[in-house]
């Protein structure tokens, strides 16, 4: 399979759990959550930063709330803010 | 991904949030299910470090695939199921006891997906790619991996043509294991030539 250049952007993301390497994930959830933020920047024509912009935000409002978590809560901003405005 | 089997009390409120926004993205023909699965299915299991691990346990195991492996990287690595459009032209490197190789990307970050997945981030920050070249033995040094004065390192500049994988040297001690177990000791950055086994 080959992935786009908006994706290797996504998936390099240097903020992802890993180990070795590889990605950590902890439940399927964290995996498709991840796939459904990279999905939705290519297809809407985005980029990865402005998905990125609201991670960060996200982590920013709550350190101590688990990665991921922080990460579904920017997805749920990010694709609100795409359905807005398409 | 179905939703049948699911036991309800066993879900919690984020996975049902995953699966709402899933649901929306879907219904608005942003993404489809079966793109999520492959996404998901590629990072979990077909890419990553063990990939390159289980190509340089075969050839510590198998001189005539070590040799295979030499001559023709990519074919060799695609007898293992490996290869991809970001693996097209892979050209392996071996270390021995008197070369250490190292591989960078002083352009960009091109760097061998199918065999190592993900880049590091140091990989892709301009002091590695431009120090890897200017002096590599102090950079080696400086991120924990000493090369000996009497070994020669040799650097590699991967570019989109060509994308190099270094085949560390066999740790001693391990004649009695097996290739699974030998492929469980070798790590990313032994075969990006920042680490020594």
């Amino acid at each position: 399979m080959s992935v786009s250049r908006v994706a290797e952007e996504g998936l390099a993301d240097p903020s992802l759990p890993r180990d070795n390497g590889a990605l950590v994930f902890d439940a399927p959830w964290q995996g498709r959550a991840l796939a459904m933020a990279v999905l939705t920047v290519e297809r809407t024509g985005r980029q990865w930063d402005d998905f990125r912009r609201h991670l960060i935000a996200c982590i920013d409002d709550d350190p101590e709330r688990a990665y991921w978590e922080s990460w579904v809560v920017a997805l749920d901003r990010f694709v609100h803010e795409v359905g807005a405005a398409s | 991904m179905s939703d049948d089997h699911h036991h309800p009390s066993a879900r919690t409120p984020i996975e049902d949030r995953v699966d709402a926004l899933e649901a929306l993205l879907v219904e608005r023909g942003i993404i489809d299910p079966a793109a999520i699965d492959a996404i998901v299915e590629h990072y979990e299991h077909a890419v990553g470090p063990m990939n390159g691990a289980r190509v340089v346990a075969r050839a510590w195991v198998d001189p005539a695939f070590r040799a295979r492996l030499l001559a023709d990287g990519t074919a060799a690595i695609a007898e293992l199921g490996f290869g991809g459009p970001e693996g097209d032209h892979m050209v392996v490197v071996e270390n021995t006891a008197a070369v250490h190789n190292l591989v960078v990307c002083t352009l960009c970050s091109c760097y061998p997906w199918p065999v190592l997945g993900l880049p590091p981030n140091w990989y892709k920050s301009p002091p590695y790619r431009a120090r890897a070249v200017r002096e590599p033995r102090v950079l080696l040094a400086e991120m924990g991996c000493a090369v000996p004065d009497d070994v020669e390192i040799r650097v590699w500049d991967s570019s989109a043509e060509v994308r190099y994988l270094v085949l560390p040297e066999r740790p001693e001690g391990t004649d009695g294991l097996d290739e699974d177990a030998l492929a469980a000791l070798v790590t990313r950055d032994s075969m990006i030539g920042v680490a020594r086994l």
